[in-house]
Formats: structure tokens, C-alpha cells, sequence
């Protein structure tokens, strides 16, 4: 009996920071054209024109990796039940010390909520990027909602990239190792996830 | 510097399209191969090579063919969507007369501004750079008129003191087109009939959808993205992480 237990494979690992990587390259290739004040972003790619091609090229390792991601998991993230209305309704117990932790499943309430709006914000941000590819080939209405939705979900996911990585490090101590190596501390998925703890491990 | 503009009274235009070769012939403009659709319209729509032209609108009064002459080009709008999007500082500005001029060099090729003009003004060239009427810009910082106003024989075409082009334009008793739209066009337009029969919107805006990001969803996201980070430091701070309870590490190692 190790310390450890599984919790992410090495595909999930890849595709992660796969994901993670192309994010950080779409972000920075994309502030560029967000606003003036980034527009020296451009030079890390050599010029506005490449970094335009980077952040297409990105666009689409993003959307690639964001449905392995989420499909690999869509079984676990996509069942809600009844503890995770009480883990809603406490917020997770982020608003207190010392709150009892709601027994939760591998991913909890937030996480599967967190899963499935990254799963639409990929695609918003894979579809709408795509019509505005080329900015002049389709119909002048469609290609302005659609910089303004790829705009709105830029938005959105980044408000979403800085909880999720704050909860992942520091927030919650131990869990980003799964991420990392693929294993957990028992004392970790006791603590986060015990109704996953029970399956896998078979202890309480 | 008082803000300058094109009056252009449609009624005196004959079609001549000097304006057309005056402004290819100042600018440099290759000339566009066409085919012959029926029409002495040529070519249908602004291209890469041409910054302004006449449309041909065909209509019909009291059963009698007449058409309507109108002369496109950039309106350099008062509030203009070009500039509202353009990326690139300094690809797109204004002069000090008001006028929109480009920088080719400036350009990243983006077409962002294609989306942001109400009028569907802004073209690509082969090397995927805007191009648009300037206005002349040099011209006109020279103290010349427009290549295209200075070759108009009937007048249609004027260029000066807004305020002044403004004020004899109202005397004419035609409708006044430009005036207040967008903060004012920088390029008016004197009107027989209504501006829809000369396939000109009645109230140009900046269209809605870039409006909304550029003015709403920017703003507001920027303050979404540092509330985001205020917020996880301030749980941190406040709320504290969650620890776990029995973390070996924490007591020295086993």
C-alpha cells in the first residue's frame, strides 16, 4: 500500500498540457489583435502576419485537445447527482475554514461544470475562429457576430483559466501532482473526491 | 484645423467618371480588366484599384428609364468602424483635416476593417493590404483639392470647410445626407430622392456586432479578467486554501 493513487494517465497528461501550451500561444498571439496595448506581442512570432498564422496553427492543436479532454472524461463529467447539488449549494465550501467536504465523484460539481463550459468555449472559440479565418470569405453579418462572440468566450476563458488555475495550485494543495506525475496522495482523494477514492481504492 | 470634406451634389453628376481616372491616374491605379454586364457601370463594385467610382442605379418616373448617379468611395466618417478595429496603430488614421488615410506598411492584413465599415469601403490588394480612398491626403496637405475634384467638369464633386459645405449645401434645398450620421461623414452626399433609392442607408451605424466588442465585451472583459485574479488572491488571503489534513510532508518527512 503506496501513498498514491492513479488518477490522470499519461494521455490525459499529454492532451493537458498539449492544450495548456497552445492556450498560452493563442493567448499571446491573440492580445495582439484584442488591443493595441498587446500589439507588441506580436514580435515573440516574428511579426503581426505570423503570429496571426501561430495562433491559427494553435487554434487548432486547441480545439483538437479540447475534445480528447473532454470526451475522455465525458462520462465522468457529465454525471451530475445529488451531492453535487449540495456541493453547488455550498459552493464547494470555498466561502469558509473548515467546511465538511460533500463526498463527490472523480471530478466534483465545479470541475464537471468547469469540463463542460471549456468543451463550448473550445468550440465557440474553434467555430467562430474558423468563419473569421479569413475574414472576407463569408457573408459580412455572420463574420462580425463572429469576432464578437470570439471575443465574448476570449473573455470568458480567460476568466476561466485563471480559476481553474488557481483552485489546481495553490487553492488546493496536492492536486495539480495528478496532472503533473498521474497520481494523487490518498490523503488528497479522501479529502476531494471520496466517493472516487472508495472506487478505485477500494478503502474508506 | 477646421475638419474638411467632400460635398457631393448627385443631381449635376453626368457619368463622365473623371473622378474615376483622375483618381487612378494621381493614385497610380492600374486599371481593372472588366467584361461587359449590360451597363456603362464599370467595374460593379470598389476594387483594390479603385477608390471611388459612379454607380449606374437604374429606376423608373412616371414610366420613364432615369438614372441616378452616385459617386462611391470612403465617406471618412466621423466615427469611424475602420479605425474602431484596426489593430495596427497608425495603419489607419485621421488627419489633422479629418480625413482617413492608410499605411500599407503599417497593415498586418488582419481585414478587420473590411467588418468594421458601415459602407463596405476597405479592399485587400494582391499583397493583402488595405486600400480605400484617402482623400488625397496628400493633395490636400499641400493645399491641392482631391485628384477627383479637381477633374469633376459639372461640379458634382466639391471639397473644403465642412462647416461651409454644410451651409450651402442646405440652401440647395435637396436632401442633405452625411451631416450628423456617424458624427458627421466626412464625405456628403446632396440627394433628388430618398437615400434608400440610391441604396444608401437611412441611418449608418457602426455595425451592431462590433459595436458590442469593441465598446461592451472589451471593457467589461478587462475588468472581468482582474476581478478573476482579484478575487482567487483575495480567497486566498481570506478563505485560505484548503490543506490537506494529514500531509506527511508537512511533519518532516517519514
Amino acid at each position: 500500500m503506496g501513498r498514491y493513487v492513479e488518477r490522470f494517465s499519461a494521455f490525459d497528461r499529454v492532451v493537458h498540457w498539449t492544450l495548456a501550451v497552445a492556450f498560452l500561444v493563442l493567448v499571446i498571439s491573440g492580445l495582439g489583435l484584442f488591443a493595441h496595448t498587446f500589439f507588441g506581442y506580436f514580435s515573440f512570432f516574428g511579426g503581426p502576419e505570423q503570429g496571426i498564422l501561430a495562433h491559427k496553427i494553435a487554434g487548432v492543436v486547441f480545439l483538437i485537445a479540447s475534445l480528447l479532454l473532454f470526451f475522455a472524461h465525458a462520462k465522468d463529467s457529465c454525471s451530475f447527482d445529488s451531492d453535487d447539488a449540495k456541493w453547488f449549494a455550498a459552493f464547494g465550501g470555498y466561502l469558509s475554514k473548515n467546511e465538511k467536504e460533500i463526498p463527490q465523484g472523480k471530478f466534483n460539481a465545479g470541475q464537471k461544470l468547469f469540463a463542460l463550459f471549456s468543451f463550448v468555449a473550445a468550440l465557440v472559440l474553434g467555430v467562430t475562429g474558423f468563419i473569421i479565418w479569413d475574414p472576407t470569405a463569408m457573408a459580412r453579418g455572420m463574420t462580425q457576430f463572429s469576432l464578437m462572440l470570439h471575443g465574448l468566450f476570449f473573455i470568458l476563458i480567460m476568466m476561466g483559466a485563471v480559476v481553474h488555475i488557481y483552485l489546481a495550485t495553490i487553492g488546493n494543495p496536492g492536486t495539480v501532482d495528478g496532472m503533473l506525475w498521474g497520481q494523487v496522495k490518498k490523503v488528497w482523494a479522501k479529502k476531494h473526491a471520496s466517493k472516487w477514492f472508495k472506487e478505485v481504492a477500494g478503502e474508506d | 484645423m477646421a475638419r474638411k470634406a467632400f460635398m457631393i451634389d448627385t443631381s449635376r453628376c453626368t457619368a463622365c467618371r473623371s473622378c474615376q481616372v483622375a483618381c487612378k491616374q494621381w493614385n497610380k491605379l492600374p486599371a481593372d480588366s472588366e467584361i461587359n454586364r449590360g451597363s456603362y457601370e464599370n467595374p460593379p463594385q470598389l476594387t483594390p484599384h479603385l477608390y471611388n467610382k459612379i454607380e449606374f442605379i437604374e429606376t423608373e418616373v412616371n414610366g420613364e428609364f432615369k438614372w441616378l448617379f452616385l459617386n462611391k468611395r470612403c465617406l471618412h466618417c466621423g466615427e469611424a468602424g475602420c479605425l474602431k478595429v484596426c489593430p495596427s496603430t497608425g495603419a489607419l488614421f485621421r488627419t489633422e483635416e479629418g480625413l482617413i488615410g492608410f499605411d500599407k506598411d503599417k497593415c498586418i492584413g488582419c481585414n478587420y476593417c473590411v467588418n468594421g465599415c458601415p459602407f463596405d469601403v476597405p479592399r485587400y490588394d494582391a499583397d493583402n493590404k488595405i486600400t480605400k480612398c484617402h482623400g488625397c491626403l496628400d493633395r490636400v496637405g499641400n493645399g491641392l483639392q482631391p485628384a477627383c475634384v479637381k477633374a469633376c467638369p459639372t461640379g458634382t464633386l466639391q471639397f473644403g470647410a465642412r462647416d461651409k459645405l454644410i451651409a450651402q449645401g442646405k440652401t440647395s434645398g435637396r436632401k442633405l445626407y452625411g451631416e450628423k450620421a456617424l458624427s458627421g461623414l466626412g464625405a456628403m452626399y446632396l440627394l433628388d430622392n430618398q437615400p434608400q433609392d440610391y441604396k444608401l442607408a437611412d441611418n449608418p451605424s457602426i455595425p451592431t456586432s462590433i459595436f458590442l466588442w469593441k465598446d461592451v465585451i472589451k471593457p467589461l472583459g478587462i475588468l472581468g479578467f482582474w476581478g478573476s485574479v482579484g478575487v482567487a488572491m483575495l480567497h486566498y488571503v481570506t478563505v485560505g486554501p484548503k490543506q490537506l489534513d494529514d500531509d506527511t510532508e508537512a511533519k518532516g518527512g517519514e
